[in-house]
Formats: C-alpha cells, structure tokens, sequence
C-alpha cells in the first residue's frame, strides 16, 4: 500500500537564494527598526500581523482576546525593540511575547475546559483499530464550515501546553528548535508534546468520523 | 513478540512528534512499509495535520483588525493598503 505524502517541509533545512535575500532584507529592516524607523517597524508589524493574530485566535479560540493579545505584543515590541539584541530571529522574539499574553489570557479564564489527560498513544488499541483506513478529506468537506467549527473545539479541548506547541509547529511550520525557544522548553519535550497534540486530535478526529458520513 | 512490537511502537511515536517527512530513522520508515498497522496509524496522523493546517491560514486578518492595530501604534500614515486606511493616508 501505499500513501500520498503529505507535502512538508522543515523550513530550517532548506534556505534558497530567494529566501537568503529575504533573510538579508529582513535584517536591514530590523536594524533600522532597532534605531527608532517607524517605517521599518510598520514592516515588520505587516509581515507578521497576521501570525501573530492568528496564534492569538488559536491559543485563545476567541477573536476580542486575539486582538488583544495582537495589540498588546507589537505595543510591547515598539516599546522594546530599542533593545533587541539581534540574536535571535525577530519573529521568535515576536512570537514570544505574544505567547506570553496569551497565555495570561488563557489564566484569566477559569479553567474553561476542565482537566484533560493525555496519554501517550495506547500501544493495545491500536491493534484492534488502526487497521481501519482514512478516506481523503474532499474539498467540501474541508470547507464545511460546521466540520471546521468541529476541528476548532476539539483543538480547544487540547491543554494549553500541547495546543500552543501543535499551533507553532504544525500549524506556523516553526522548526523544532525555534518552537522550544520560543516556548523556553527541551526540544525533547517539544517533540513529546507534539506527539501527544497530533495523536489527541486524530482520536477526535476519530470519533467525528465515526459519528458521520464523510 | 508483543513486547517488541510495543518498543518499535514506541519509535513510531517518538517519530510523531517529529517532522513528518523528516528520516529521523531508517529503522522506522523500513518498518512502516511492512507494517500495516503502524502505516495507517501514521497515516491519520498525517491526515490529521493536514487537515488542520489546510483549514487554517495563518496569514488571514481582518482589515479593521489591521487599522486599529496601526491606530493604536501610531503609525495611521503607514496602514497597509486598504479601503479606509487609504483614506488617512490621503489625509496626511
Ligand atoms: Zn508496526
């Protein structure tokens, strides 16, 4: 048997010209932001408004609190940028900040969804269900809004500290190492939290299916 | 026999957590071609991923999102194009 694969790539290993140039640019641009040029910093906040907005979404599942956390990480970096000392990537210090508010949102909420163990996958089940095969997700199905808001609360039902690692990683593509930065955590530990996300969801996922007609 | 297949279990979940096409071992990719159980279970997990990452984009924001973002930094005169920054722009 055989499978498609799915097309991913780690964004670390692979560095082309055009990326490099990008690096490059991204660089001067920062430089300039680091001294005080509104411009440069308008740039940056372009580029990675988005992401930033979204992680917000995701960790938060929540649009007022993505805002939020949005508006408060680039007031938080204008404020700081004089200091950045250039030695990481400017969007990992981004994104560090924006992870720390979020997750100061997310302890404002009182435990919204409760306590939720995840295991390891179970070695026993496995025997008795894999052998079920996945059809592909057609395109309808993939947007249906209804499945989505579906995929959404089971990815909120997540504990924090695996939620925010499966966003970094599966969904921002961020590698391993930068994820652990980011997250101040062992790549190990990110690899073990990713791990749990992935098999969590697909459990869910699981049951979904098993609950409709795809 | 049970006993290793949970050990050759245990790499194939160590490899989840992992890039998905990244050869972190030879061992594991060998045994998921002989291994139907372990192939569709990494399979799902695949399609799992896919799944979520093709109903996310991580670039989307709303305009309005955008121009009170600009506001609230100061830096109206340098909203990306869009219809009401465009405006503030003519203004300055
Ligand atoms: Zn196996």
């Amino acid at each position: 048997m055989s499978y498609p694969k799915v097309d991913y790539q780690d964004s670390t290993i692979q560095v082309s010209q055009k990326n490099r140039n990008e690096i490059m640019n991204e660089i001067e641009i920062v430089k300039l932001a680091v001294q005080g040029d509104r411009a440069a910093f308008a740039e940056i906040v372009k580029k990675y408004q988005g992401r930033i907005y979204n992680l917000g979404l995701r960790m938060t599942g929540n649009e007022q609190d993505a805002e939020d956390i949005l508006q408060e990480t680039f007031l938080s970096a204008l404020q700081n940028i004089a200091n950045f000392a250039m030695k990481s990537a400017i969007y990992t210090w981004l994104y560090r900040i924006a992870v720390n508010f979020g997750l100061k949102k997310l302890q404002h909420r009182k435990k919204q969804y409760g306590h939720i163990d995840i295991d390891d996958p179970d070695t026993d089940k496995l025997s008795h269900e894999a052998l079920h095969d996945w059809p592909d997700f057609n395109e309808r199905k993939v947007n249906d809004k209804h499945f989505q808001e579906k995929l959404n609360e089971a990815m909120m039902e997540l504990p924090e500290k695996y939620r925010t690692v499966f966003i970094l990683r599966d969904l921002h593509e961020v590698s391993t190492v930068d994820t652990a930065k980011i997250l101040n955590i062992t790549e190990s530990n990110t690899k073990v939290r990713l791990m749990r996300a992935r098999n969590f969801l697909k459990d869910k996922l699981e049951d979904m299916l098993s609950h409709e007609e795809l | 026999m049970k006993k290793e297949r949970n050990i050759m279990f245990d790499q194939v979940c160590l490899y989840l957590g992992q890039d998905l096409d990244s050869e972190p071992c030879k061992i594991i990719q060998e045994h998921l071609q002989v291994c139907d159980n372990c192939e569709i279970f990494v399979d799902k997990i695949k399609k799992t991923v896919k799944l979520y990452k093709t109903t996310n984009d991580c670039e989307q924001i709303p305009t309005q999102v955008t121009k009170k973002l600009f506001s609230v930094l100061n830096l109206d005169d340098l909203c990306p194009e869009g219809e009401d920054c465009d405006q503030k722009k003519h203004q300055h």
